[in-house]
């Protein structure tokens, strides 16, 4: 009896495992759904503690510096108002000139803010779960973001929680420029290396002068993230030559392990035009 | 009523996985599920502790960015192979049980790992320090864990005097080896 059910519930797992694979970049599982769904009850209550347990601690532990940090943070505003002011007055600018030439001004991308409630609970992957879902206007793909930059995309959607996967999957790619859209021509797709705080943009041709320190953007290309959100910034450079692309790591500027907050952008990409969609490769949507 | 003991702690363990990374991200090197899938099996119901693996792995995977079935299969796999070794060697002792966890750990990574190559997705971990970290944090989260599992489950907590007169029949009829299980 016992050998059979083991051979049955292994093949059980192997045909999940299959279909998983074949479908873990497009569609819906259910299973994980469910399961978030489920999990939700008890994530969000523990995290909610844990984080007020730690933030009561660690205001303690701060009170000592809040002097010296209060004084800088003063002057950091009054850098800022003037910074800022000038910004204002370049935003102004642009708008008229905008106006001037004709150009319709792109409508704003609306932010969601989330709040992590779990993280991946096999420590061999990255992915996060959010409390936020379906019925807050969570899609499959939307874009996830920190003030620092890019973090990932959607990869589940339950109505109340979501799996989110990070940069630094193996399988994520994302189109990246190096330096700003329209100034730099260095295009290339940045995907994860199976580390946790590198990332690697591949196909920039050889060419191309890049230099570490130099950040990357997104295109907006790929169908999914909107164009001219940092990804992050060149830490390392293999050049390439007049025949090979350069291999460039990255680190992301969003910092993926110790985030507690993000935001989910809810953007659609443009839909693709007909002839696109005929084409052999191209994804149907 | 063991039974229902051991549920109720596996998913309690399925509750842990689920929270305690975000709270503390060594914690998360701790499997607790495969903790509890060991003891269900080194109590030499084969049935239960496979279905017991299926389950928790499942549970596991379904908020996992890996593949759905991976932790399934490998604690599942563990769980028979755990099983039929009590079957044949006497593991009643706590030392005994310490290179069974640390083996099963050791299994369920590799095998965990390896389907995932075999189905093209790297996982983002580095697999030896993975798994040599994810092997010592549950090998001694282990240890504890069925100290404090035997004491719950013990007879001692349940019926004191019997304990203070076991009578010799009792005490063959648990081993397994001389009856032929």
């Amino acid at each position: 009896m016992t050998p059979w059910l083991v051979i049955v519930l292994l093949l059980g797992n192997f045909i999940l495992m299959a279909f998983d694979a074949r479908q873990i970049d497009s569609g819906q599982r259910v299973i994980r759904v469910w399961t978030q769904t489920i999990a939700d009850f008890v994530q969000s209550p523990v995290t909610t503690l844990s984080s007020s347990i730690s933030g009561y601690f660690g205001s303690i532990a701060n009170l000592r510096s809040a002097q010296s940090e209060n004084d800088a943070l003063k002057q950091k505003v009054q850098e800022l108002q003037v910074e800022l002011k000038q910004k204002d007055d370049l935003s102004d600018e642009n708008a008229r000139l905008k106006a001037l030439l004709g150009l319709r001004q792109q409508s704003k991308i609306n932010v969601l803010p989330a709040r992590i409630i779990g993280r991946d609970p096999s420590i061999w992957f990255d992915s996060s779960i959010i409390d936020k879902g379906s019925l807050d206007g969570v899609k499959l793909n939307m874009p996830v973001v920190t003030d620092g930059g890019l973090v990932g995309r959607v990869t589940a959607v339950g109505p109340l929680t979501s799996q989110v996967d990070m940069l630094t999957r193996d399988k994520s790619g994302v189109g990246g420029v190096i330096g700003e859209i329209g100034v730099s021509n260095a295009l290339g797709v940045v995907s994860g290396t199976s580390k946790r705080d590198v990332i690697e943009m591949r196909y920039v041709a050889g060419s191309f002068d890049v230099q570490p320190g130099q950040v990357v953007y997104t295109t907006g290309q790929d169908g999914i993230y909107p164009p001219g959100l940092k990804i992050g910034e060149i830490v390392e450079v293999i050049s390439g030559s007049a025949t090979t692309p350069h291999r460039i790591f990255i680190r992301p500027s969003a910092g993926l392990t110790s985030m507690q907050e993000v935001a989910v952008l809810l953007y659609e990409p443009p839909a693709k035009s007909e002839f696109e969609q005929k084409l052999p490769n191209a994804v149907k949507k | 009523m063991d039974n229902l003991k051991i549920t109720i702690a596996l998913i309690v363990a399925v509750l842990l996985q689920w929270t305690l990374r975000n709270i503390a991200e060594p914690l998360g090197y701790i499997d607790f599920p495969l903790i509890i899938v060991v003891y269900a099996a080194l109590q030499r119901d084969a049935i239960k502790a496979v279905l017991f693996g299926t389950f928790a792995g499942v549970a596991v995977d379904a908020l996992s960015g890996g593949l759905l079935g991976a932790n399934g299969f490998s604690k599942t796999l563990v769980a028979f192979v755990v099983s039929e070794i009590a079957r044949r060697v006497y593991m009643d002792n706590v030392l005994l049980r310490i290179p069974v966890i640390a083996g099963a750990s050791l299994l369920d990574d590799m095998v965990f790992y390896g389907l995932h190559r075999l189905f093209g997705q790297e996982p983002t971990a580095p697999v030896v320090a993975t798994i040599s970290y994810s092997l010592i944090a549950t090998t001694i989260a282990g240890t504890i864990i069925f100290l404090l599992l035997d004491f719950i489950l013990s007879e001692r907590v349940r019926k004191p005097k019997r304990e203070m007169f076991p009578t010799r029949r009792q005490t063959r009829r648990r081993n397994p080896i001389r009856l032929g299980k």
